[in-house]
């Protein structure tokens, strides 16, 4: 794994949950609380995709709320990354071509990481926003460039 | 020539005023333009966070004055059902009125009813 080198400051996460069952969302908050406590990396989760770098979106995104994640991933400020928690999100899981589900998530919008698992175990959401983290100072240095 | 004004309550000076004017508007633009430069205008970026929804327009979201009485005028719409309808905005209407209740006050006042 890369070393963080570029992005330096706090990694503020936005959550966005469409149609889970809500096992991915007690994992990640199982992220926050004092067993792995992420809060002291500076990962902490914001209550606006306007403040936040990194989108992470549970569920397997119902047609209803396939327009109001893209609108939250257009609100979202570069440089962003997106990660799916979760097989629902990631390939549809059980609801896989159902007639309600507008998912997988990379069907809506596009995916950086993919954190499989129903759900996934607290350490392979940290390990997944690490990996977003890296790929936002990649984002970064190139929109750096761009302005020299 | 001193420019500065002593009152009991403190001093007042026009340069030191304009030093301290540059002086934040230097600071000003310091913290703007730590600003994110990859920021987008005209797009959903600039939009407030709805929970995913679409802006609604200004009119619809502003509570306009009549929104106010809207208790009141529900409670009594049989009443302002009535007057609204005979409410039409020209004066020669009302005067009709005016004319119409007056001739029956007359004729009730004069007539001995």
């Amino acid at each position: 794994m890369g070393k963080l080198t570029n992005f330096k400051r706090s990694l503020w996460v936005f959550h966005a949950s469409g149609g889970s069952c809500n096992a991915c969302d007690i994992e990640i908050v199982a992220v926050l609380t004092p067993r792995y406590d992420a809060e002291r990396f500076g990962i902490k989760l914001v209550g606006s995709p306007r403040h936040a770098d990194v989108l992470l979106v549970t569920g397997a995104i119902p047609r209803d709320f396939a327009d109001k994640l893209r609108r939250i991933y257009e609100q979202m400020p570069d440089p962003k990354a997106v990660v799916v928690i979760g097989n629902c999100g990631t390939t549809g899981g059980v609801f896989y071509d159902s007639y309600n589900i507008a998912g997988p998530i990379d069907e809506v919008i596009p995916v950086d990481v993919y954190v499989p698992g129903c759900p996934p175990r607290p350490e392979a959401i940290i390990d997944g926003i690490v990996k977003a983290w890296l790929k936002i100072e990649k984002l970064e240095k190139e929109l750096e460039g761009k302005e020299k | 020539m001193s420019f500065t004004l002593t009152t009991p309550s403190g001093f007042w000076n026009p340069i030191l005023w304009l030093v301290f004017l540059a002086l934040f508007s230097i600071i000003a633009y310091l913290i703007y333009s730590r600003g994110n430069p990859s920021y987008k205008k005209d797009t959903e970026q600039i939009k407030p966070y709805l929970s995913g929804n679409p802006e609604p327009t200004k009119e619809k979201v502003q509570v306009k004055a009549g929104d106010i009485y809207w208790g009141f005028i529900e409670a009594l719409k049989g009443y302002y059902k009535v007057l609204q309808a005979i409410h039409t905005g020209d004066m020669r209407d009302y005067i009709l009125w005016y004319l119409g209740i007056g001739a029956i006050i007359t004729f009730i006042l004069i007539g001995g009813v």
